[in-house]
């Protein structure tokens, strides 16, 4: 093996700096999914580095990289078993990254850290396309750009001038990304599936319900999706976002069934009175369930399918942000005949848990004159006695209905869901238990309902003979304040005075609720912009039955135009040197004589050259230098212009 | 008033002018040998009411260059040799007691001629020096709280020996941009070494050589300078080499604006001699190595052995506009 020079002579400590600076940044927004390791070995090569060129010591021996990118290569592999995805390809960008810094010798080299720092900004969309995402990469792309310029900048310029260029570039190509992602024709279905990150944990509602899940959620502030209303918004205590439906009861947990498609399950539903209409954008959850308004009849989103439960979800999970149109009716009746085997299904329990609230069920049904009245009695039990609304229940051992109906009483809505419907189901009537959100906020500057994770909410739907499913919400007759004001107002009730803290400022909620109507918007206008937006924008711009044939045409037609009127701005703001009449003449001399004009070379030099030469006579010579630098140089120019055209046009 | 007519009739008389140069042009010819070059300088340099700075090692004529030019160009002429214990009033002179008169009386020094030959500038102290330095800028000096006018013309010719260091204390930069010109003369070639050796005593000969000009013409001359033709070209070209200067990495002190006013000033001068119809890029590449060579500041480590190489770096980088 040949071995290459390693030493190191300082020459590149003026650009090195950027390069490294535009590395660590284009790296930020993939730090919180690498692994720590990564990090570190990011920073300490770059650290390194840094030192050799300072102290100009050697690079490491090519033997010691070879190691240390095996052991890299075998550390990605042993932290994500594999080498492709997202996760597994930026952390080995990162390391290639780290490791090839480790090797630059040269401008060369430095050039492949830039094209793998432009290409670490870019995956970071992969992951995450925050608002933020946008003026953050641009300002990231800046310093690469900075960095490039840095390195081939002379000494007499300074840092600033290289940003500035660099900034000036960038708006250059403004025009031509922007042209490009208007026009470019949307696929339905991307070119590429990115694979999902899997190791990330879903920020949706849980599949199952063991009384305790939802404390965590309670307290997120993340969206989970916004509505807007065509007409008017219903009142809180009427938005109740139904998701998944869980039906079977093991004592302990309650579950549901995989999605599936029921062809029934809409014929169940009879509606009457007004209709709502809204438009719902998703975040993505990575689970199936798409929410709606209590109950949905339409709703636009493709694959979308009803389950028997009258639950909506998707045939492949939300890995992205979705909008959908639906149209929902609070005023609904389900399924008011229920066949004997499933009205036998939806009141199971196990036997031998929970004994205490079974007998309690039997006592209190024998007590009501109806099914009707139980329900309403187990209500005003709950709102009467002493129970209490809380996120912070105290754990509920072996048998947790019973434990939490006669010793804790504390708790959130699937305490008291849970506990309502062991309670139904005790006394024979079908139950079962919906989770999904209920309640969200109206941000006034976007005028669209805001349902964030710490809205999501368990409540029951109990069966009865003739009136079909109907809701049920236990927690309302423990918190209304919970249903009437939201989960925050109400948890808040019980934590601050727990913790001593208080509401958030006002100022603080009006600031986020702007960035959410700002967040609203650029989600409907830039990331939602997907085929179908494409095509009713290029309808709008008059394009007639677009198809990306036409808009490829017409993507083509705007970049050329576009990088025509740069390239004429450019020009014109390039002050040329004026052009003088006498020097393009002198020009055309020089032309004649065959020889070059070199830099620096004056005229009598240059005629001195052209005698030498030999291939134009003396006399014309003379005349020909005389006349311009009288013309250009002396008082007199019009008189030797003309001198100097003669002499000019003689030899020609 | 008198005065005042003659300049304004040699002045239009530029045929006449023509003839002076060229006579003292070729006086200076028959006494320094082969340094045509150098002369050019030297007459455009005082033509430009500039002082000289010769700089070269002992016995190349720098002695002779000076006395020759008083003597072609007519004028008075005192040679201050600068030792170490040279005290200011050795230049200027000095106020003596007369006890017949019972009153002060000034003695004039060697500064008040026309032309003074200040002999190994850089072997006096800093003391000394500073009032020739005083004088040249001021074209006058201060006698016990008392101004007294130098005559006019008032050149300055001072040679400086590099090769001494020991006992010397060279020039700072900032009184070197005083000279307008720095100029070396160098061996003389072969063919006029001979003649030098061989040809009669150029001592003798400098007795018998006859003025090309007075006073008057002189000034008449200087005046005729200032109204050469600069044109936009020749300054946009001047503006790309003083710029270059200050941003070339070979350079670390560039030239200042007095830098670039002295390179037009000799400019002119040269064109004159030259009997050119304006200011021509060539005059200022003649001129660039004098007037730029003693006022820039090469960067460490530069590879550039002397000035002169530096300047000539400069001027083929820039381009003639």
């Amino acid at each position: 093996m040949k071995t290459r020079p390693r030493g190191t002579d300082g020459s590149l400590l003026s650009s090195l700096p950027w390069t490294l600076g535009a590395l660590a940044l284009s790296l930020v927004p993939h730090l919180p999914y690498l692994p720590i390791w990564i990090t570190v070995a990011f920073f300490g090569c770059a650290a390194w580095r840094y030192i050799i060129e300072k102290q100009r010591r050697m690079l490491p021996s090519s033997w010691f990289r070879a190691l240390l990118a095996l052991i890299c290569f075998l550390g990605v592999f042993g932290t994500y078993s594999s080498i492709s995805g997202v996760g597994p390809g930026s952390a080995l960008l990162a390391i290639m990254a780290s490791l090839k810094l480790l090797e630059t010798r040269k401008r060369r080299d430095q050039f492949v850290l830039l094209f793998i720092s432009i290409f670490l900004v870019m995956s970071s969309l992969l992951r995450e396309q925050y608002l933020w995402s946008l003026p953050y990469m641009l300002a990231a792309v800046t310093v690469i750009m900075t960095a490039w310029l840095r390195m081939s900048a002379g000494h007499r310029e300074t840092a600033k001038q290289s940003f500035r260029t660099g900034g000036r570039l960038l708006l250059y190509a403004a025009p031509l990304a922007i042209a490009m992602w208007v026009f470019f024709p949307r696929l339905a279905s991307p070119f590429w599936a990115v694979p999902v990150d899997t190791s990330r944990a879903t920020s949706g509602l849980s599949e199952t319900m063991s009384p305790g899940d939802i404390s965590s959620l309670s307290m997120s502030n993340e969206v989970a999706f916004r509505v807007s209303f065509e007409g008017t918004v219903p009142e809180p205590r009427d938005r109740y976002w139904r998701g998944l439906v869980l039906t079977q009861f093991n004592g302990r947990t309650w579950s549901g069934r995989e999605a599936s498609m029921s062809a029934r399950a809409h014929d169940q539903i009879a509606v009457s009175g007004n209709a709502i209409s809204y438009e719902v954008t998703l975040e993505p959850t990575r689970q199936q369930w798409v929410f709606a308004l209590d109950m949905p009849v339409t709703w636009s989103l493709p694959q979308t399918f009803m389950g028997p439960q009258q639950q909506l979800a998707r045939s492949v999970p939300i890995d992205q942000r979705v909008a959908y149109r639906a149209v929902s009716y609070p005023d609904y009746r389900v399924e008011a005949e229920l066949a004997a085997v499933f009205r036998d299904w939806y009141s199971r329990v196990p036997e031998g848990s929970n004994r205490r609230t079974a007998a309690l069920a039997r006592e209190m049904r024998a007590a009501a004159d109806s099914d009707q009245a139980y329900i309403e009695s187990v209500l005003q039990k709950f709102h009467e006695e002493e129970f209490f609304y809380t996120l912070e229940p105290p754990p509920l051992g072996s048998d947790p209905v019973d434990r939490f109906l006669f010793e804790t009483r504390r708790g959130f809505c699937e305490h008291y869901a849970s506990a309502f419907s062991v309670l139904m189901r005790g006394a024979g009537i079908p139950t079962r238990v919906v989770l999904g959100y209920q309640g969200g906020e109206i941000n006034p500057l976007g005028g669209h309902l805001i349902v964030r994770q710490s809205d999501a909410h368990a409540w029951t739907e109990v069966w009865l003979q003739g009136v079909g499913w109907y809701r049920v919400d236990p927690t309302a007759a423990v918190a209304p304040d919970r249903i009437d004001y939201g989960a925050q107002d109400a948890a808040f009730e019980g934590l601050g005075e727990a913790w001593g803290l208080s509401a958030p400022s006002a100022l603080l909620h009006k600031l986020s609720l702007t960035f959410d109507a700002i967040n609203a918007k650029w989600n409907d206008w830039i990331l939602g912009y997907g085929p179908d937006t494409q095509n009713s924008f290029m309808e709008w711009l008059g394009m007639k039955d677009p198809d990306w044939r036409k808009m490829m045409l017409t993507l083509i037609a705007v970049v050329v135009a576009l990088v025509m009127v740069i390239s004429l701005m450019l020009m014109l703001r390039y002050r040329a040197p004026a052009r003088d009449r006498a020097s393009v003449m002198y020009r055309r001399f020089v032309k004649k004589t065959g020889l070059e004009l070199q830099t620096g070379e004056t005229a009598e030099h240059f005629g001195q050259r052209v005698s030498a030469h030999g291939t134009l006579p003396q006399s014309a010579i003379d005349a020909i230098t005389a006349a311009y630098l009288d013309s250009r140089y002396g008082p007199d120019a019009e008189a030797s212009f003309v001198r100097l055209k003669t002499a000019v046009g003689a030899i020609a | 008033m008198q005065r005042g007519n003659t300049i304004e009739a040699l002045r239009t008389n530029r045929d006449e002018q023509r003839l002076a140069i060229e006579r003292a042009r070729k006086a200076l010819g028959s006494i320094i040998l082969g340094k045509d070059d150098q002369i050019s300088l030297a007459l455009a340099c005082l033509l430009a009411r500039g002082h000289l700075l010769i700089e070269d090692l002992p016995g190349l004529g720098k002695t002779m260059l000076a006395q020759a030019l008083a003597r072609v160009l007519g004028l008075s002429f005192r040679r201050i040799q600068f030792t170490s214990d040279l005290l200011p009033a050795d230049i200027i002179g000095v106020s003596i007691f007369r006890q017949d008169s019972g009153e002060f009386e000034f003695q004039p020094g060697p500064v008040f001629s026309q032309l003074i030959l200040a002999d190994e500038v850089n072997r006096a102290t800093p003391k000394a020096q500073s009032a020739l330095l005083e004088a040249m800028e001021e074209h006058q000096v201060s006698v016990d709280g008392e101004t007294l006018k130098l005559p006019d013309p008032f050149f300055v010719v001072a040679t400086q020996n590099p090769g001494d260091q020991i006992g010397t204390f060279p020039l700072p930069e900032s009184q070197l941009d005083r000279f307008l010109m720095r100029v070396e003369l160098g061996y003389p070639n072969e063919e006029s070494e001979r003649e030098l050796i061989a040809g009669e005593d150029r001592r003798s000969m400098l007795r018998d050589i006859e003025a090309a000009t007075n006073p008057e013409m002189l000034m008449a001359l200087q005046e005729s300078v200032t109204t050469v033709h600069v044109s936009d070209a020749l300054v946009d070209y001047i503006q790309a080499l003083v710029r270059h200067t200050r941003e070339s990495a070979e350079i670390e002190i560039g030239l200042s604006p007095r830098g670039a006013q002295a390179l037009v000033a000799a400019a002119r001068a040269r064109a004159f001699v030259e009997n050119h119809s304006g200011a021509y890029p060539d005059d200022i590449q003649a001129v660039f190595a004098a007037i730029a060579g003693h006022r820039l500041k090469p960067a460490g480590g530069t590879r550039f052995r002397s000035p002169a190489e530096l300047c000539q770096h400069v001027l083929d980088s820039v381009a003639i506009p």
